[in-house]
């Protein structure tokens, strides 16, 4: 079991969530491949057999429809399940659950549907093109599910609680290249923390850099480098796409007259695309500057490092771009 | 474990069963067939929205099947169905609401045509890509095994859909979890247009259960007390936790996949010989025969269930539509 030794991986913090969620909510249990015996393919769920025993940590067959759809009519009659998807790339043998029957049926019915679906996602793991995704965006545009994507061991924490105990689908997606390399500074809080509300994680003033998961990360680096040459860099974590806290992203644009948005997937019609129109309608008068995207290539991820490093963003174009946003 | 088509047992089947339930499932499969009847001349009046779907034919698979369940046992029913929603209780009037957008369908209009499910007749309100409603069944199932109640959850689906990889991960995951489900198919010939030989290989759909480690049996889908027996005996066994059970049903589909479909691909001889295998009448005939019902009591029940559709079309056209200003609410539950 995850114990929390005062500074608990990203990965950790998940474990930990998981594990009060399902101690504090009988109606709670883990669903998915490989997730019981062997504790999960990255081991959020080591343990969890033996504590909460096989009628509540699930071991199902390779049948991504079917477990997904499973949670649907568990949810359907009053329990909470949370689905893990052994990578976000096999997401996608899911698809017609997700979409036509957990992500519409409240607003066709009313019934709740509250299913938390885990994916780890993303690349720099040299793991190539289908096991490298960002799958956000697939979502994003289904009315009914909420995206939420943290990027902290704290906020994976406090976000999964609030996930679990939505009653709606969400898809909660885990950054696992942050897993093993993120550790939270002190004791994880296992309060919730509502979804969409975002985050400013670093205050400046010159241009406002709206990201997030490991995007806050390489944002927070280049952000302190560009310090050091005097340009102030606000760093904005939306932590959930959807719902997608308008308010303080446009806050900041206008302080800083400036908007450049990061992730690591694909930049056509990638989240940005969202954010970047969304800045224009709300604070077009406040932009000193059109509103820029930095994100993958419109590529599959590729497996090779100097071929995946060519495709995902890094600190050298994320500072050029800020650097020229900010000065333009 | 052996598939195997249910023999006739001795005696008449009528002895084995309360006469009240009979009595039941024969009213029921009528007011089905009448409901079905009037909306087909709805359709062709040009009072529904878009196609009509009906199950002229599949009501012995319906309603047998239907009322082998206590009221609390859980369906996930399709498109052929409508004797199971009203075998638990949905008016008429909401299923013709449905099929025009009306603001007292089940859904208030959201969805429509074959989607009037209701949850707290503890129907599922299945999507159109069937069969998806057999996930959430394996679920709806699960819930009761976790809580340890008694209950199941029974879904249907067609001869087309047992092709579909969540036909596959539905019947997989139910029996390695040992799920109180019971899957009928109701084999009716066509997949709209597609005929068995390019749906199947297999010599029948209940073979596939022996694969998937659970029972299978295949019946005559236009016998109601065949179907209904059937069901009974899968429903004990997912009672008594011994899990999933498979029952192929076989009809055939009398009108077009849905009203707006000649159906002029089928072959005039299933036609034939099916025209002389009523379910309706056949059941009728049955309990008349039995002494259950008298020919007065039958034609009395085609009448009551005729003016009652006749009833239903009257409120379900003179209800309201639905209100566009509050369209974007319950997207999200809160």
């Amino acid at each position: 079991m995850p114990t929390d030794s005062g500074s608990a991986t990203y990965l950790e913090a998940v474990g930990l969530a998981l594990d009060s969620e399902m101690d504090r909510d009988p109606d709670v249990f883990i669903i998915g491949e490989d997730v019981g015996q062997f504790g999960g393919a990255f081991k959020v769920t080591k343990g969890f057999l033996d504590k909460f025993g096989p009628r509540r940590v699930v071991d199902t067959p390779i049948a991504e429809t079917g477990f997904t759809g499973l949670a649907a009519g568990a949810a359907l009659v009053g329990l909470r399940p949370v689905v893990e998807f052994q990578f976000a790339d096999f997401i996608s043998c899911a698809f017609d659950p997700i979409i036509n029957v957990l992500a519409r049926h409240h607003w066709r019915t009313g019934d709740p549907m509250p299913v938390t679906m885990r994916a780890p996602f993303g690349g720099r793991l040299r793991a190539g093109p289908t096991h490298s995704q960002s799958v956000e965006s697939y979502f994003a545009h289904v009315p009914g599910i909420k995206i939420v994507m943290p990027g902290t061991p704290e906020d994976a924490a406090g976000l999964l609680v609030s996930s679990i105990r939505d009653n709606n689908p969400t898809l909660y997606l885990e950054n696992k290249y942050l897993y093993r390399r993120l550790k939270a500074s002190g004791k994880i809080s296992l309060d919730p923390i509502p979804l969409g509300v975002a985050k400013v994680v670093r205050e400046g003033t010159d241009v406002t850099l709206i990201t997030y998961s490991a995007g806050v990360h390489q944002g927070l680096e280049v952000a302190a480098e560009l310090d050091k040459d005097g340009i102030s860099v606000e760093v904005v974590d939306v932590r959930t796409l959807v719902p997608l806290d308008v308010e303080t992203i446009v806050n900041s644009v206008k302080k800083t007259s400036r908007a450049v948005v990061l992730h690591e997937a694909a930049r056509r019609l990638g989240y940005g695309a969202e954010i970047a129109a969304t800045v224009q309608e709300e604070a077009f008068w406040h932009l000193d500057q059109p509103v820029v995207r930095i994100a993958a290539k419109n590529t599959p991820t590729p497996t090779s490092p100097p071929l995946e490093d060519a495709v995902i963003p890094q600190p050298a174009e994320i500072a050029e771009t800020l650097r020229k946003v900010a000065r333009a | 474990m052996a598939t195997r088509s249910r023999r006739k047992a001795n005696g008449n089947p009528v002895d084995r069963h309360d006469k009240d339930l009979l009595r039941r499932i024969h009213e029921v499969m009528v007011l089905t067939r009448a409901v079905e009847d009037r909306m087909v001349a709805m359709y062709k009046g040009g009072d529904l929205l878009g196609s009509l779907y009906t199950g002229h034919w599949h009501e012995a698979i319906s309603v047998g099947a239907a009322s082998a369940l206590r009221p609390d046992d859980y369906l996930a029913p399709i498109h052929r169905d409508l004797g199971a929603h009203l075998w638990r209780g949905m008016e008429p009037w909401q299923v013709m609401a449905s099929f025009m957008g009306k603001a007292t369908s089940p859904t208030g209009g959201r969805d429509g045509t074959l989607h009037y499910g209701r949850l707290d007749l503890n129907i599922y309100n299945l999507p159109s890509h069937i069969p998806a409603n057999f996930p959430v069944a394996t679920g709806m199932a699960f819930a009761a095994k976790y809580r340890g109640e008694d209950k199941v959850c029974l879904a249907f689906c067609g001869d087309g859909s047992t092709s579909r990889a969540d036909f596959h991960e539905s019947l997989t995951l139910a029996s390695v979890q040992k799920l109180p489900n019971i899957f009928v198919i109701e084999n009716n010939q066509y997949a709209y247009s597609t005929p068995l030989r390019l749906t199947s290989a297999s010599a029948t759909f209940a073979d596939k259960a022996v694969a998937y480690g659970m029972p299978g049996v295949k019946v005559d889908g236009t016998d109601a007390l065949a179907v209904h027996e059937a069901t009974v005996e899968a429903v004990a066994r997912a009672r008594a936790g011994e899990g999933p059970s498979l029952i192929e049903a076989v009809t055939m589909r009398m009108h077009g996949h849905a009203e707006h479909d000649p159906a002029d691909y089928v072959l005039p001889e299933l036609y034939e010989e099916y025209a002389k295998k009523d379910p309706v009448e056949l059941f009728e005939n049955v309990l008349v025969n039995a002494g259950v019902i008298d020919a007065d009591t039958a034609k009395q029940v085609r009448e009551d269930a005729r003016q009652a559709a006749i009833a239903a079309r009257k409120k379900s056209l003179s209800d309201p539509m639905p209100d566009p200003s509050n369209i974007e609410d319950g997207v999200y539950a809160d």
